[in-house]
């Protein structure tokens, strides 16, 4: 599908962008930034996705919809595994990230990963925001193209 | 039916990737030498044939064949070259190659933000799935015909 292909160029150009300032830009810095654009999206593009549907119960409903619906808007398939403490701390599993799938799969290319996964790490936490949770979004990569983003509610 | 080697130009004459399966005999240059020499002649024969040839051809795809093997050459609409030499009976070899270029090049070089399109390619998971493709296909045997 050409949509899809749109969606994965933009995004590698949106990330070489921000790394292309060289030694005047940190790898932390430039992580921020793809972060803080897809925390925007993710804010806005939950809005349009949810007009339709109702209050969710709780909060693991909500993690169930990121995992579901959202995964699938986005990314054309579903979260593999989700993991919960029901302490304010989710796992979720995705053993074929689009973005990294036509990278390498191995240990090829892992220390250029979280450039990669930034932008949605961003629109996790934005989507989440917006429908009332408040959370810290962190994602890690050990073997292409399998990774796993760690969202942890605060409360209080 | 054996696939011996396969050569991958881009538009400029830069060898991007080169890969191997069968090769009884070494052609006694270095691989820089070798692609040089291997651009040189079907850049030639290009230009010989679209000017010699008695029927109006549009195709992207010539071959050439001696006793003992065959050439194949593909070229993509964006000027990239994939050259396969293989023995003479093999089939479907136009096919093959045309697999080879949009389920193996574009899947993973193309996508993949790491791999600058005007260098060699380093990516593993482009050569693992190049071999996958050509040892699938029927005109591969293990043993040479």
């Amino acid at each position: 599908m050409a949509e899809e292909a749109m969606f994965d160029f933009i995004h590698m150009e949106a990330v070489s962008y921000v790394f292309q300032g060289g030694e005047k830009i940190s790898e932390d810095e430039a992580i921020s930034k793809l972060e803080h654009m897809g925390f925007a999206t993710g804010y806005r593009l939950v809005e349009r996705l949810t007009r339709e549907s109702g209050r969710y119960k709780d909060e693991l409903d909500i993690m169930k919809y990121i995992c579901k619906d959202l995964w699938v808007t986005v990314y054309k398939k579903q979260i593999d595994n989700l993991r919960t403490n029901h302490q304010g701390v989710y796992v979720l599993h995705d053993n074929r990230f689009r973005f990294l799938s036509h990278m390498a799969a191995g240990k090829q290319y892992l220390q250029y990963a979280p450039r990669y996964l930034a932008f949605t790490c961003g629109l996790v936490r934005g989507c989440l925001a917006n429908l009332g949770v408040t959370c810290v979004v962190t994602a890690e990569v050990t073997q292409l193209p399998a990774c796993k983003f760690q969202i942890q509610v605060q409360r209080g | 039916m054996t696939i011996y080697n396969l050569y991958l130009f881009d538009r400029d004459g830069q060898l991007l990737h080169y890969a191997e399966w069968t090769r009884n005999k070494q052609s006694g240059m270095t691989r820089e030498e070798e692609a040089k020499l291997m651009y040189g002649m079907i850049f030639s024969i290009k230009s010989f044939v679209t000017k010699v040839s008695p029927i109006d051809l549009r195709e992207g795809y010539l071959t050439y064949t001696t006793n003992k093997y065959r050439l194949n050459l593909y070229e993509t609409p964006s000027r990239f070259k994939f050259i396969l030499n293989t023995d003479v009976h093999a089939q479907g070899i136009k096919e093959l190659l045309h697999q080879i270029y949009t389920q193996v090049y574009v899947e993973y070089v193309v996508c993949n933000p790491l791999c600058q399109l005007n260098k060699p390619i380093e990516s593993e998971l482009f050569a693992a799935k190049l071999d996958e493709v050509v040892k699938q296909s029927p005109a591969y045997a293990s043993r040479p015909a």
